[in-house]
Order: structure tokens, then C-alpha cells, then sequence
């Protein structure tokens, strides 16, 4: 009974929750204490509504000052899509009891050429982790320019949640995610969902990847699929 | 001990989840959301596959309907009057666009909330207006005895100098020209069949032809199904092999109607949940349509804004929930001028939520009341 208790309230709880995650195996992890360097590749291919099959790139750079502040950058490269961004993003870590807590704020841009629509994101969260899960909490300020004119978004919640089969130091992991944002987006109340994992190679080589649903519409919009993409890379740290 | 604990945690989450990522991935190809993993519905492609063909059955009953014009025009649009019991604003709605004048009606979806005795009751009031709109504007042909015999009466309608039998008139999506999308809550519970019996499509367009001193143009109307928070494959496609310029015509204004927001009046109001590049898409288009006026509804509230050249109108709803007591600009009531210049302003509904009693007088289920 206890069990079943626990499974229904989590099993609601993962439904419903208005959290989020961010993406571990890309890049953002705590500080080994050797490694300052983390560098990352990876492919993304899919298909969506409007653009149809989609290919592209991403590549991150992450530096560790300490065990407490890192920064990271990024740049995405979506040849089909032509879709085309980069981002900054400065992160401040600290252990709180038994959870580590992530304060972190990103500025992040698209270009997006199909439409010559440019979209400016600026992003404020924080994150709650422990050994095998991790949820985020944040607000996004997005706004986009097209045909002259410019819009920006009321302040938009960032949510998501992400659990591990295994635990973080673990040589592999798989686990779920669900959450209202990617790498290089950051949507409203489009709940993603997907699976992603990671293998070390070595100590400073990882395999990484993520299947990624991507819905439109929400909740009583009995969401329709918009997107489903893959994506694996490599990363790799030093000192 | 606590090992053991932060696994069972991890586990049991994991299968939940897990779960829920299979029932996705293999019981549904296009329902992903935690609500349309366990409720089964239909697609917006399926919506739109179902419109194409009904569409193509009627358009040339609406062609008929619509008269030439020389001079300005009027239309009345509402949104989400969400009708459960009583389709009172509804019905005062029809009303005001008989009084006025108004050639014919939009809106904006969320019609009713999906349940049989409220389609009922609002396929009801629909009929009620038609009687009243058809004694209004038709003139009934006496047979040869000079009777007029209600199952095989005609009717001429001087506007259009056509003649209908009402048979054939009900052959439009519902008799009365009232234009509708479909909203998220008509398709729940699988609404959409309610809906479908009576308005047929949730994704057509019609023109209106205005007779110049030495040409003619048309005003395009332009309804698209966004009940799901995207346009989905299908009526994209349609979008994009020329569905809206199929019979080449010289358009004048374009006007657009669909359910769910671009714009968000304020942080109290939901967001836009269309993806972004579908976000940045629909603006494109809307502009590319040279579209004069987009309305917009889905988050109750009130906004007006100009992008891209596109004057874009969210309205607030209409339902008895949300204004118990009515209010000044929950219709909006457009005047095409004759130079094409497009007049907006705002119409009121006042009338208040009838008693269980009256509405049963007057022919309409209100059990729950």
C-alpha cells in the first residue's frame, strides 16, 4: 500500500509538477575539483510541422572559476531549419544540506531566417538537485523582431524535471525529462518530454544523447506533436 | 538505509514516467500531452482531413448565400461563450446582428463546453435565429394555390436574387451565416463530433465579391482550425499549396479567424502555446495575406496591437462565467466602408443567466439547474 500510495502521488506529481531540468549530459554538471574545461559536440536531426526533416549542430564551452561559478557558451546551427543562435550563460553553485542548488542567468539569441524573425531570451533559474533527480524553477523574458516590428512576451514560468536511473557519478545513466525548454529554445507552456543518458568513454570523454517530444498546444489543447528530434554528442573535459 | 530510499524514490518515478513516455510513444502517434495521453481525440489533422471534404460540398451554397456588394458591410465577431445551460449570449449575439443589419457572423471558438445537452441547447438557439433571420430577409413563394406549405416552401432571398427551398437552405453549416472555428474546449470529450454535426468544418474560407464602378475585388475570410495549439501538417500543407489563392482572385481585405493567441494581453493570461517557429510562421503568413484584421481569442481578455502590418484583435469571451453581468466590448462589429477601409468598434452583451424555469418554458434542457 505504501508503495502504490508512493507511485500514485509521484506518477501525479510528474504530471502536474511546474518544475524543470536542465541538461546534464551537455555539459552541466558541478565541478570535479581537476577538470576547469568542458567542451561539447552534438547532431541533431527530427522532424517537425513546419520545417520538416531537420539537421544541425550544437557545440558548448563551459569554464569552471571554482566549485562555486562557472560560465558557459554555446552555439546552435540548424542547417534545415535555418534556425541559427548562440548563448552566454553564468552559473553560481552551492550545497545546501543535502541538495545542490543552481543559480544561474542566460541571455540567449535566434536568428531564425526562414521568417527573419530575431528572438532575444533572457533566462533566470534555479536549480535543485540531488543524486537521482533534479527540478528547476525560473521566468523567461522573450522577445522577437520581425518585419520591423518587435513584441515582448509578459514574463513566461521555466519548469521542468528530470530523474535518473543511476546515480550522477555513476559511469552511465538514462533518465526522463519534462520540461518547457531545450538547449536553445524556451517555449510557454509547451511541456517536453523525452529520454536521454550518458556513457564515459574515459574519465575525460563522454557520450551523450536525448530524445526529445516537443508538443504544441498544452494541456486542455490535448497537445498534438510539433516535433521529435535526436540528438548524441561527445563531450570532453580538462584541466 | 537512505540509499535504499533515494532508489525507491528514483524507481517508482522512473516507472511513472516511463509509463507515460510509453503510452506516447506507442498507443498515440499525435496525442502527447498528459491529458491527451489518457483521453482519446481527434487530431487537428484529422479535423481538417473531415473539413476538406465537407468544405467542398457546401462552398457553392455559401458562394450563393453571399451577395455582391456596392456598398459597406457589417459583420459581429464573438469568442469562448463556453454555453453550458443557457446560450443566452448567444442568442443575443444573433440578435443584435438582426437588428443592425449584419451581413453575417464569426467566432472565435470555445462555442460551448463539450457536453450533449449544451450543443443541444445551442443548436437550438441557432435554430430559433435561423426562423428569425429567414423571416427576416426571405420572402416566402406562394404555390400555385397560393398556400404556403412549410415542407416544400420556397424561398427567394432579394439580396442575392436566388431561390431556396429550406431544405436546401440548411445546407449551410448551420442556416443562419454564422461562421465558426473550433476551440480547445470543442474538442474535448471528443466534442468534435458534436460540433462537426453541425457547422461541418473547422478549416474553410469564403469571399465576398464588391462590384467597383469599373472592376471587381473581393474581401477574403479566411478560418483556420488551432484548436491544438498548431496548425498540424495537413493544414499546412493546404496553406502552403495555395489553398487561399486557388481561384486567383483580386483581394481587397483578408480577415482571419482562429482560436488560439499570438499575443498575450497580460502575465494573468495564458501564453501563446504555439511552438515558436510555428509562432513566427503564422505571423509570416498572416503578412504575406496582406491580412487587414486577425482575430484571435482563447485567453478571455482584451487585446489590440499592429505587427507586421497586421491589426491584431484578441477578444475577451462572452460566456455568463466570466461577465455575470455583461459588458460593453464583448462583441467587436467590423464596417467594411465602401473605399475598403475596415471600422472597428465594440458591441455590448448585457443579458443575464435565465432561471431553470424559463429556459424550460422556452424549449431548453436545464436539468442541472
Amino acid at each position: 500500500m505504501y508503495i502504490l500510495k508512493r507511485i500514485i502521488l509521484l506518477f501525479t506529481f510528474s504530471l502536474t509538477m511546474c518544475t524543470a531540468v536542465a541538461q546534464y549530459y551537455s555539459g552541466e554538471h558541478t565541478f570535479d575539483g581537476e577538470n576547469k574545461n568542458e567542451a561539447s559536440v552534438s547532431l541533431t536531426t527530427g522532424k517537425n510541422i513546419i520545417t520538416g526533416p531537420c539537421v544541425g549542430n550544437t557545440l558548448h564551452y563551459k569554464h569552471y572559476f571554482n566549485d562555486h561559478w562557472s560560465i558557459d557558451g554555446g552555439t546552435n546551427l540548424q542547417y534545415t531549419k535555418q534556425l541559427y543562435g548562440f548563448k552566454a550563460k553564468g552559473e553560481y553553485h552551492i550545497k545546501v544540506k543535502s541538495f545542490h542548488m543552481f543559480a544561474s542567468g542566460e541571455y540567449l539569441f535566434n536568428h531564425y531566417h526562414r521568417f527573419n524573425t530575431n528572438e532575444n531570451v533572457a533566462n533566470m533559474s534555479v536549480r535543485f538537485e540531488r543524486g537521482y533527480w533534479d527540478i528547476t524553477l525560473g521566468g523567461s523574458l522573450i522577445n522577437y523582431s520581425m518585419m520591423g516590428d518587435h513584441y515582448t512576451e509578459p514574463l513566461t514560468l521555466t519548469f521542468g524535471a528530470h530523474a535518473s536511473l543511476r546515480p550522477r557519478t555513476h559511469r552511465w545513466n538514462v533518465g526522463l525529462l519534462f520540461r518547457n525548454y531545450d538547449d536553445f529554445y524556451y517555449e510557454n507552456w509547451n511541456i517536453n518530454w523525452g529520454l536521454d543518458f550518458y556513457y564515459t568513454i574515459k574519465p575525460s570523454w563522454k557520450l551523450f544523447g536525448e530524445f526529445n517530444i516537443r508538443p504544441a498546444g498544452s494541456m486542455s489543447q490535448l497537445a498534438s506533436k510539433y516535433e521529435t528530434t535526436g540528438k548524441v554528442g561527445l563531450i570532453y573535459r580538462w584541466k | 538505509m537512505e540509499i535504499t530510499m533515494k532508489k525507491s524514490i528514483a524507481y517508482t518515478i522512473m516507472a511513472a514516467m516511463a509509463l507515460v513516455a510509453a503510452n506516447i510513444s506507442f498507443t498515440s502517434c499525435e496525442k502527447v500531452s498528459p491529458q491527451g495521453v489518457l483521453i482519446g481525440n481527434t487530431s487537428v489533422d484529422d479535423r481538417v482531413m473531415q473539413s476538406l471534404v465537407n468544405f467542398s460540398s457546401i462552398e457553392v451554397a455559401w458562394d450563393k448565400y453571399l451577395p455582391d456588394t456596392t456598398q459597406e458591410y457589417s459583420f459581429l465577431v464573438g469568442s469562448d461563450s463556453h454555453i453550458t445551460i443557457d446560450p443566452g449570449r448567444l442568442e443575443e449575439m444573433l440578435e443584435i446582428g438582426m437588428e443592425h443589419g449584419d451581413l453575417f457572423y464569426c467566432h472565435l471558438g470555445d462555442l460551448a463546453d463539450t457536453k450533449v445537452e449544451y450543443y443541444n441547447n445551442t443548436e437550438k438557439a441557432i435554430r430559433n435565429a435561423t426562423e428569425k433571420w429567414m423571416n427576416k430577409y426571405l420572402e416566402p413563394v406562394l404555390a400555385d394555390d397560393g398556400e404556403v406549405y412549410a415542407d416544400t416552401a420556397l424561398y427567394y432571398d432579394p439580396r442575392t436574387q436566388n431561390i431556396y427551398t429550406k431544405n436546401k437552405y440548411n445546407i449551410f453549416p448551420n442556416s443562419i451565416p454564422f461562421y465558426p472555428v473550433v476551440g480547445n474546449h470543442d474538442i474535448t470529450h471528443n466534442g468534435w463530433a458534436l460540433f462537426s454535426r453541425i457547422f461541418k468544418t473547422s478549416f474553410y474560407e469564403f469571399t465576398i465579391r464588391i462590384v467597383c464602378e469599373n472592376d471587381t475585388a473581393y474581401d477574403r475570410f479566411i478560418f483556420l482550425d488551432s484548436a491544438n495549439g498548431t496548425l498540424g501538417n495537413y493544414q499546412i500543407d493546404e496553406i502552403e499549396n495555395g489553398f487561399f489563392q486557388r481561384d486567383k482572385k483580386e483581394i481587397r481585405n483578408t480577415f482571419t479567424f482562429t482560436h488560439t493567441n499570438i499575443f498575450r494581453p497580460s502575465m494573468n493570461e495564458f501564453a501563446s502555446t504555439y511552438c515558436r517557429e510555428e509562432l513566427y510562421y503564422i505571423l509570416d503568413k498572416l503578412a504575406d495575406w496582406n491580412t487587414t484584421i486577425a482575430f484571435w481569442g482563447h485567453v478571455h481578455a482584451w487585446d489590440e496591437r499592429w505587427f507586421g502590418g497586421v491589426h491584431h484583435i484578441t477578444m475577451p469571451s462572452m460566456n455568463f462565467v466570466d461577465h455575470p453581468n455583461g459588458g460593453d466590448n464583448l462583441l467587436v462589429r467590423v464596417t467594411v466602408k465602401k473605399n475598403g477601409d475596415a471600422i472597428v468598434e465594440p458591441v455590448g452583451l448585457h443579458c443575464k443567466q435565465r432561471s431553470k424555469e424559463e429556459l424550460e418554458s422556452q424549449g431548453y434542457w436545464a436539468e442541472k439547474l
